[in-house]
Formats: structure tokens, sequence, C-alpha cells
């Protein structure tokens, strides 16, 4: 209970600073929603032109699109400290080591320590086009499915959350962040906008058995919408999302754990 | 005087070569991912508004490899320089203010041109049917087409970068602004695909001539008189934000406070 405290604590001074910058707040608000929102208008315009892609229509594909969007959102919202853009930084200028002294829990400091909530104009785009396509794609909502959606959102934060934690603890031997991520992280995030039967098979199995961003977002996806597999997976990989997802954020960390134990200082 | 401004910036590009090879992997795997979506667009389709699915692929790698060339995701040299106090120091250097950065400009972008795009090109031909300029005409045509959308997106950049002579939100602004050229240049899909309507009006912004202008050409989607309207355009816009850059640049020196330190 103490712990949930000096989160909220922490959290509310942060959020405080935000808002003394109003014009700034609202300004970066907006640059993050167009930043998303363009992307979906151009992924848009060209679907309706062609009439579909690979036998999905535009509101299927926004449905796979709105999923991830609003799963990595969130998640990006909660664990931006873990963002390796922002924690290698962290690193070389010492401020980690300080966190070290600190009688804090690590994890507490980490995850308030960066916590912008311009993010929510990400968000906000990602829920408006996946409630619009959850209606305009015609699914069919069971009470199982309306039971399945939040597990599946959390499952999936668990997941990129998980790649954040990596891409920092790499940096404990680097200093230097790895562009490579973004691959992972923004490439997965593009990747999952569409059907994966589109893709080469090789690129497919990487996202589904090394990195099973697939297995989060799209496999789920397809129970949702009852569209058929293409890519030849049994049907039980739409229901794999939670196994995968906190299962990863579990590696993730004992990863971290080990870095923290080796990690030595810059000595700046 | 400029052009060793340029060669000095050329070179400084030459010195970061792991986070160009790290920066060619990106472009590559963005590249394949859009080449994928556009080849599973036109599914069985021949051609779909002077495109065919070949020319589509080469889209998705040129696009890619002017990517860095126009420093797409932000150039915010001048914002800093502001912060820094530095552009004190810059304004009041003997050399022209616009072309000392658009010399500095034109030595990274052909630097990242050389080291990025050909071996993005080249790997793409690899992987790829990749189409080239049909005629020697669009051969002529490219370099000229691609020099033009440089100093069109440097004029840009300058312009929205002059924002912080009036305020300290301009690198807010300035995400914003990239983001919108992303959108409105065809970086993320070419224009041709976009709703009739909406092609009406973009392709006579200044953006469409940043990087739909020069892929066309190299394609030779525009062809004949078309070609030369193509290539007119983008003259007409590069005077214009140029001519336009200079008005800004002088009210924001009236305007300009720095603070000492």
């Amino acid at each position: 209970m103490n712990t949930l405290r000096l989160y909220s604590v922490l959290l509310g001074a942060r959020l405080r600073s935000q808002m003394q910058y109003r014009g700034s707040f609202l300004l970066d608000l907006l640059g993050t929603m167009l930043g998303t929102l363009t992307y979906f208008l151009a992924l848009a315009a060209v679907i309706s032109r062609f009439g579909g892609i690979g036998g999905w229509t535009l509101w299927e594909v926004a449905f796979l699109y709105g999923l991830a969007e609003t799963s990595f959102g969130l998640m990006d919202l909660v664990w931006g400290g873990y963002d390796y853009d922002f924690f290698s930084p962290r690193i070389r200028s010492g401020e980690f080591d300080q966190m070290l002294l600190r009688p804090l829990p690590l994890p507490l400091q980490i995850l308030t320590s960066e916590f912008a909530l311009r993010r929510l104009g990400r968000i906000a785009q990602g829920l408006a086009i996946f409630a619009l396509s959850a209606h305009l794609s015609g699914v069919d909502w069971t009470a199982a499915k309306l039971l399945y959606l939040p597990v599946v959102i959390a499952s999936s934060m668990a997941f990129f959350a998980a790649l954040y934690v990596v891409g920092s603890t790499v940096c404990f031997w680097t200093i230097e962040r790895l562009e490579v991520f973004n691959l992972l992280t923004y490439g997965g995030a593009e990747m999952l906008s569409y059907p994966m039967h589109i893709y080469h098979p090789w690129l497919t199995r990487f996202f589904t058995f090394v990195v099973p961003a697939a297995i989060q977002v799209y496999y789920p996806a397809l129970y949702f919408l009852g569209k058929p597999d293409l890519t030849g997976m049994p049907g039980f990989m739409s229901f794999l999302a939670p196994f995968t997802g906190f299962g990863c954020l579990a590696l993730s960390f004992a990863f971290w754990r080990f870095g923290v134990r080796h990690y030595q200082s810059t000595g700046t | 005087m400029y052009w060793a401004l340029a060669r000095l910036s050329f070179q400084r590009q030459l010195a970061y070569r792991t986070a160009n090879v790290a920066g060619l992997v990106t472009n590559l795997f963005f590249g394949a991912l859009r080449a994928y979506v556009l080849i599973a667009l036109f599914g069985a389709r021949e051609a779909v508004a002077g495109y065919d699915v070949r020319a589509a692929v080469t889209y998705t790698g040129i696009t890619q490899a002017m990517l860095s060339f126009l420093a797409a995701f932000g150039w915010w040299e001048i914002i800093r320089s502001v912060r820094t106090g530095q552009v004190a120091t810059d304004l009041s250097r003997p050399v022209d203010f616009f072309w000392y950065h658009a010399s500095q400009d034109g030595g990274r972008a052909l630097a990242q041109l050389l080291l990025r795009g050909l071996p993005l090109i080249a790997l793409y031909a690899l992987a790829y049917r990749i189409a080239v300029p049909p005629t020697p005409l669009h051969w002529l045509a490219l370099p000229l087409s691609l020099a033009l959308g440089l100093l069109i997106s440097f004029a840009w950049r300058f312009l929205v970068n002059l924002t912080a002579f009036w305020t300290v939100d301009a690198m807010g602004i300035g995400r914003v602004a990239s983001n919108l050229v992303l959108f409105l240049s065809g970086f993320i899909m070419p224009l041709a695909f976009f709703p009739d309507w909406a092609q009406a009006g973009l392709r006579f912004l200044p953006f469409a001539s940043m990087v739909n202008a020069p892929v066309e050409v190299y394609l030779g989607v525009v062809q004949g008189p078309a070609l030369v309207l193509t290539l007119l355009l983008q003259a007409l816009w590069a005077v214009v934000l140029v001519l336009l850059s200079r008005v800004v640049l002088a009210a924001g020196v009236r305007r300009l406070v720095v603070q000492g330190g």
C-alpha cells in the first residue's frame, strides 16, 4: 500500500509540472495526435481506393491498427520511464547512479521519471479508431469476447513494456541506445497494423516465435473478427496472448535484475 | 566560402559510420514492410494510377532512401542555436545566415545520399526487380528534381526553425510540421493512390514538390509536358520559399532577443 501511495505522490508531482506550461502541453498533444492520425489517414485513403488488402476490409484493418495503437499508447504512457530513448541519457549523465542510492524502489523511480501526458493524444486517436472499427467491421460481440478484450490489451501492454525493459537493460553495457530496437517497437507496431499473411512467412514466423508481437494483436484479432487464419497456425494461437505477454515481461525483468547486478557506472 | 562549409559538413557525416549502418538497416526494414503492403494492395491488379507493382515497390525504396537526405524526421539546428545563444554568433558572421545553413545542409544531404540513399537502392535492386528512369531525359531531370526538392525542404525547415525567434515552443511546432510533411509529401503512401479530390490539392502544395515530384520523375510517371510542368512547379516553390525565408528572417532578427551567456 505504501508503494502505491509513493507512486501517486511522485506521479502527482510530475503531472503538476507538466501542466505549468499549458500552451506547450496542448501543442505537444496535438503533435503526438497528428503523427499517428496522419499515418492512419494515409492508410485509410489508400486501402479504400484499392477496396481492401489481402481480403481484409478497411475497418478490419482499422481494428488491428486501433488495437495495436491503443495498447502501445497506454504502455508508453505508463512505462515511458523504461523507454530506452529516455533511459540511456540517465545512464550517461549518472542520474541512474543517484536512483540506485535513494531509499526508494528502483522500478518506482524509473516509472515515474517519465510520464508524459501528451501521450494521451496517441491513446485518444487509437481508442477512437478502435471504437469506430469495433462497430463498423461488424464484430459479433459476445460476452466471451468482451471479457477477453481487456485481457488482450493488458497482455499487449505487458509485451511492449518487455521490449522497453530489454532495450533499457542493454544500455547498461552499450551506454548508447541501440537504434535496432526501434525495428521491434515502432517497426513491430507498424507491422501489426496489417494482417500478417501479407508478409513473407519468415517475417511472420520471426514476429510470432522469436518476438511474439503477432500473438499479442493479430491472432486475438482473428478471434474477435471471426476471420480465417491464412498463416496456417492452429486455432488456439488466438488465446496465447496473456501467456506470451506476461511471460515476456517476467523474462525481461529477470534480464533487468541481471543487468542491474552487473552495472558499472560510467563514472560521470 | 559556402563551398567550404558544405564540404566540412559533408566530411562530418562520414565520421558517423555505425550510426549510418544502423540507419540503413532501419530504412531497409521499413521499406520492405511498405513494399509488402503495396504488393498486397495490388493483389492481381496490373496497374493503378499509372503505377504497376514494380513502380510501387520502387517507390517504397526511393522514399526510404530520401528520408535522411531530406532530414524528414526533423532538423533543429536553428532552434538549438537560439536556445544556447549560439545564434548571436552565427548572425554576426560575415556570411549570409540563410546560405550559411543552406550550404551546410547541402553537404549533409549529399553525404546522406551517398552513405544511405545509394546503398539502400543497391540493396533494393538485389531484393526486388526495381524500376529505373525510363529515358535519358528522365535521368537528366532526376538530379535537378532532387536538388530542387532539397532546396524546398530546406527552406521549409528553415522557416519552421525561425519560429524559435518568436516562441519558446518552436520544438513542438517543429514536430507538428514534420509529421505533416511526412503525410502530405507522399512519404507514407504515394500521392497517386490518394482519393482524386485530395490529390488535386496536394499535388500543388510545396510538400509534394519535396518528395512526390522527384520520385515520379525517377519512375517516369510524368512524361513530356507533365515532366516539364513538374520541374517548373518545383522551381516556383523553391523561389517562393527562399524569398519567404528571407522576409521572415529579416523580421525575426529585428524581433530576436538573445539572453546573455
